[in-house]
């Protein structure tokens, strides 16, 4: 059941999941204009058990007429299904969202508000808080000097509108600024922390013309078709749902447009000497973010999923980044980062023996003996793809 | 009110009557002066969407509660963190003392109380209701100004949290 109100709403019911889904607008002049909205909700709930998903994390306005109506629904039908849970699904990215839907909860026993972002993304924690800024600066750095290249066999033009999704720390933002010099430039990432830090760094750099913005990549604010060119780097592949996230970018492209996204085959980073022990870590780390819903193997299936999304002219491209790129301190610095969270946070997390944390940090140092070694290799490889969406 | 150093960032205006002929308006001048009033703040979109929401909840209420002749301005001024929304109307006796009356019950220790009945209100909708919410949740200062037939409604707003 889909319902559409002068493409202003929409919402339908998912049977599978006992979800009733409201996105788009509600800024009705009165009830009246909801009724085929608030009757669908009610043959909804006569159908379901257990427990009710009101979806409302897309709804991006709703006024108090259309407020009123729909607690005056989910008042009347909790209270006659009392052997049903109802539970209102908003989105951190909107202001208003949880506390307004709160509201209901706190006046109706078996209506409980969940706020969607912070259930969606399980390793989100370890991403979002300050420790991970480290990693992330000195992976810029590295993999810069790769991707300014393959920007432009990707598509990417100077002076068109760009959106770099899950911008983390803003570093990117600031290169592609300063490189390509787009129209417009939309930076977004789910993490308060980074985006705090990107906008001290765009300030620095006296950059004031990078939209930082607050959002959730699979669930974004963004009119359809708005950018000519939509990069999402090493994101896909700490997602749980990245086809959602890929779906989104897709639609936030303009036609004729290009989504470009990187990402990681952690199993195979490697190094001489000491091999056997680099690779046997870096298995490890593709076994525990799996444990974490997290696919750091995403990187050579980019351009599979990129197709299954819909885009055409799909390009994949691989680089290694090396100690020998240049600093091999700076390689060493990105590894040293990788231990400190994975083995330091994550592994202890999931609740890992003290014996076995101690032989994947050996990994790592060993990792970064190489790198340091005059002699020795180590590398990290990245998958960059990027697909065209139909015009 | 708004002090003088505020400064002006746009200004809108049409007849009162044209105004009123049609509800969705509301969504789209409120859509229209967030969308531009938003470019400049740290997050643009989360602030578009807050702005929008607390100016379609004025608009709305005076779509229903206005005077007759004249026309309905928007004007919104900026001081640092925070915006003051300034709407003019066409305004009669009733219409003056509806507003007013908003505005003393916003002083009031009881305003949660009042906000709270009004939102889940049995029957007919409470006029108040967009006014109590831009005043319990946004924390906004309203003011009313009447003035030879026209009332300027003045909301001092800050979205703390458009980061």
């Amino acid at each position: 059941m889909v319902m559409a109100n002068k493409g202003v709403f929409q919402a339908g019911f998912n049977e599978n999941n006992q979800e009733f889904i409201i996105s788009g607008k509600l800024r009705p002049s009165n009830e009246i204009e909801l009724e085929s909205l608030l009757r669908g909700i009610e043959e909804a709930v006569a159908n379901v058990q257990g427990r009710f998903y009101l979806n409302v994390k897309r709804l991006a306005y709703i006024n108090n007429i259309a407020f009123c109506a729909l607690h005056r629904v989910i008042a009347q039908l909790s209270s006659r299904r009392l052997d049903v849970q109802f539970v209102i699904v908003t989105s951190s990215v909107l202001g208003w969202s949880t506390r307004k839907f709160s509201a209901i909860a706190q006046r109706n026993d078996n209506v409980a508000v969940a706020e969607y972002d912070t259930e969606f993304y399980p390793g989100q924690s370890f991403l979002e808080d300050g420790g991970f800024i480290p990693i992330l600066r000195n992976q810029t750095r590295l993999t810069w000097r790769h991707e300014r290249d393959l920007l432009t066999q990707h598509g990417l033009q100077p002076g068109t509108d760009v959106a770099d999704i899950c911008c983390g720390i803003g570093d990117f933002a600031v290169l592609l600024k300063k490189e390509f010099d787009p129209s417009r430039l939309l930076a977004l990432d789910h993490s308060r922390s980074s985006l705090e830090y990107a906008r001290k760094i765009a300030s620095d750099f006296g950059l004031t013309d990078i939209e930082y913005v607050y959002g959730d990549a699979a669930e974004l604010l963004i009119a359809d078709n708005t950018f000519d060119f939509v990069t999402c780097r090493h994101s896909l592949q700490i997602f749980d749902k990245p086809d959602m996230i890929l779906r989104e970018l897709f639609r936030i492209c303009k036609p004729g447009g290009r989504v470009y996204v990187t990402n990681e085959k952690n199993s195979h980073c490697l190094g001489e000497p000491r091999a056997d022990s680099i690779q046997w870590t870096y298995s490890e780390v593709a076994k525990l973010f799996s444990h974490f819903k997290m696919d750091v193997e995403y990187g050579p299936k980019s351009g599979r999923y990129l197709m299954d999304t819909g885009f055409e002219d799909v390009k994949v491209d691989t680089f290694m980044v090396t100690n020998r790129d240049g600093d091999p301190q700076d390689f060493a610095a990105v590894i040293q980062a990788w231990e400190d969270v994975y083995a330091g946070q994550m592994a202890r997390d999931r609740g890992d023996s003290a014996e076995f944390i101690a032989r994947f940090r050996q990994g790592f140092q060993d990792h970064i003996s190489a790198a340091l070694h005059p002699k020795g290799y180590a590398g990290w490889p990245i998958w960059a793809a990027s697909g065209r969406k139909p015009l | 009110m708004c002090s003088e150093s505020a400064n002006e960032l746009i200004e809108v205006s049409m007849r009162m009557d044209d105004f009123s002929s049609e509800w969705m308006h509301c969504d789209r001048i409120s859509s229209y002066i967030a969308r531009l009033v938003a470019q400049d703040r740290p997050d643009p979109l989360y602030y578009e969407n807050l702005f929008s929401s607390a100016m379609n909840e004025l608009l709305e209420t005076v779509y229903l509660n206005h005077g007759s002749e004249g026309d309905l301005t928007c004007r919104v001024r900026r001081m640092d963190e925070t915006d003051v929304i300034e709407i003019g109307l066409p305004s009669d006796e009733k219409t003056s003392d509806f507003y007013t009356d908003v505005v003393s019950a916003l002083d009031g220790r009881d305003i949660e109380d009042l906000y709270n009945a009004a939102l889940f209100a049995a029957g007919q909708r409470d006029a108040r209701l967009g006014m109590f919410e831009l005043a319990v949740d946004y924390k906004a200062k309203i003011t009313v100004l009447t003035s030879s037939g026209r009332l300027t409604l003045s909301t001092q707003i800050a979205f703390g949290g458009a980061q």
